[in-house]
């Protein structure tokens, strides 16, 4: 809040250095990092390694075939990150491994080499809430003090703020993340999923040039975002849209790019709106943008402009650590860990429903 | 859980050598923190006997028994891959002056 004193934060310097291996799995991306806490304060990424399933044009990801997928990356994405870092699993404090919310069978072949690796070296495992690993990431590269965060992605479509120990959700999508409306439309017209769907849906965005009606669904502080799916793929029906762009100069057609940028604005647009009311709600002045669609550039632009209009900013991360990564479920685990939060290993399961509000943040004031 | 007729249900044994019973003690571990998805439709038990992991699934279903233990054996794998390639090491202790 403005005009309080800044509480000291439980969080004391390390007496030592504090290192961590992160292993991130809950959706396609198959992520392991180590991160270092030094007793000067500052923190280091050591390493960050990501190997990403990615399915034919068209095609969404199954978890049966993506928790086949992390088995088989396990073991060369960990010696990687390992390598990379210059350290051997002897010298980590801490094995942190994503608890959940996500996808059930990815998720637990990760934890099953987090449980192994415990057992194998005698280290502690540290259980992680995926949305808060993508929160302490953020906060930790851009250095935002007190923001409302946008955590944007495939999975899960929220507005957080901090109070007193907890990530509290102040909006929510109602039904599908908008990483997933963006995904699912993204397959309806064929777009590659390398590097990946929402990244190919931008560029086509970018060479949209019409602005067709869509529903705009905001609900309070909510958002609902699968109407607005369905009505972007009806528009794919109408005798107007032509899927390969050929059309006769000034006749009215639809193509693929007017849709992606059609969808993106209005998307985007409610998403902003939804942000703006928890800043105004709390008076805040810094906006975070989190998880994978926090890449997208436009969104960037748009949230700007609106934190502009508030004498704000906003703070985004690069790819490296908006996608689904391992180094921020170090970071996160290892916040944990020095607060004393150790995970047994009979409690090391994996959960799909987890929700950010659920985890206390000891770390902060 | 109510006592349930297994007589007719399916079951199915698997054993699987370990190079140690310690290393088959760390798979009972790592395994069996995860609960069956349907524990109403299959019974599922994890031992250690000598240096080998023994699990038996008791299935109402054919298909149960099946997928059951095909899960089971991609998990038994992931962790045998797991502990051949970190295992050495693990064992070896800390090598040079930690960080």
């Amino acid at each position: 809040m403005p005009g309080k004193p800044r509480k000291r934060s439980p969080l004391k310097l390390p007496e030592k250095p504090y290192i961590a291996l992160g292993l991130e799995g809950s959706a396609n991306k198959l992520g392991a990092g180590v991160v270092k806490h030094s007793p000067d304060g500052s923190t280091t990424v050591l390493s960050n390694v990501r190997h990403t399933y990615i399915t034919p044009p068209g095609e969404g990801f199954l978890p049966r075939d993506t928790a086949q997928h992390h088995r088989q990356w396990a073991m060369s994405v960990i010696k990687d990150s390992l390598q990379k870092a210059g350290i051997s699993l002897h010298e980590i404090d801490c094995i942190c491994y994503t608890k959940g919310p996500g996808m059930g069978a990815p998720l637990t072949s990760v934890a099953l080499v987090a449980r192994t690796l415990s057992l194998l070296y005698h280290k502690p495992l540290v259980g992680v809430n995926h949305c808060v690993g993508h929160i302490e990431m953020g906060r930790q590269i851009t250095g935002a003090q007190n923001p409302v965060v946008l955590y944007v992605s495939g999975g899960n479509t929220q507005v957080i703020a901090y109070s007193q120990q907890c990530y509290r959700i102040f909006g929510e999508t109602l039904d599908i993340a908008v990483g997933n409306c963006l995904d699912r439309f993204a397959r309806v017209i064929n777009l590659p999923n390398d590097p990946s769907p929402g990244y190919n849906i931008e560029q086509e965005a970018k060479k949209g040039k019409r602005l067709l009606p869509l529903p705009y669904t905001t609900k309070g502080m909510d958002v609902s975002l699968s109407g607005i799916l369905t009505s972007t793929e009806a528009y794919t029906l109408d005798k107007r849209f032509r899927p390969d762009c050929l059309a006769a100069e000034g006749e009215d057609v639809i193509t693929p790019q007017d849709l992606c940028f059609s969808l993106q604005e209005t998307v985007f647009a409610m998403l902003v709106e939804i942000t703006e009311r928890a800043m105004a709600h709390i008076g805040s002045k810094e906006v975070l943008i989190v998880g994978g669609v926090g890449c997208n550039e436009r969104l960037q632009e748009m949230m700007g402009v609106m934190a502009g209009e508030r004498g704000g900013q906003v703070f985004a991360t690069d790819e490296r650590f908006c996608i689904d990564n391992g180094i921020m479920i170090a970071q996160a685990g290892l916040l944990s860990y020095r607060m004393g939060f150790q995970t047994p290993i009979t409690k090391s399961t994996c959960t799909q429903r987890f929700r950010t509000d659920e985890v206390r943040v000891a770390w902060r004031a | 859980m109510t006592d349930v007729d297994h007589s007719s249900w399916h079951k199915v044994t698997v054993r699987i050598p370990f190079a140690s019973e310690k290393h088959a003690v760390i798979a009972k571990q790592v395994i069996e923190v995860d609960k069956e998805l349907q524990p109403q439709a299959v019974v599922r038990t994890i031992d250690v006997e000598g240096d080998e992991l023994v699990a038996t699934f008791t299935t109402l279903t054919v298909r149960l028994a099946r997928l059951t233990l095909n899960a089971f054996l991609e998990n038994v794998d992931l962790v045998i891959r797991t502990i051949h390639e970190f295992g050495e090491e693990a064992e070896r202790g800390p090598q040079r002056n930690a960080l």
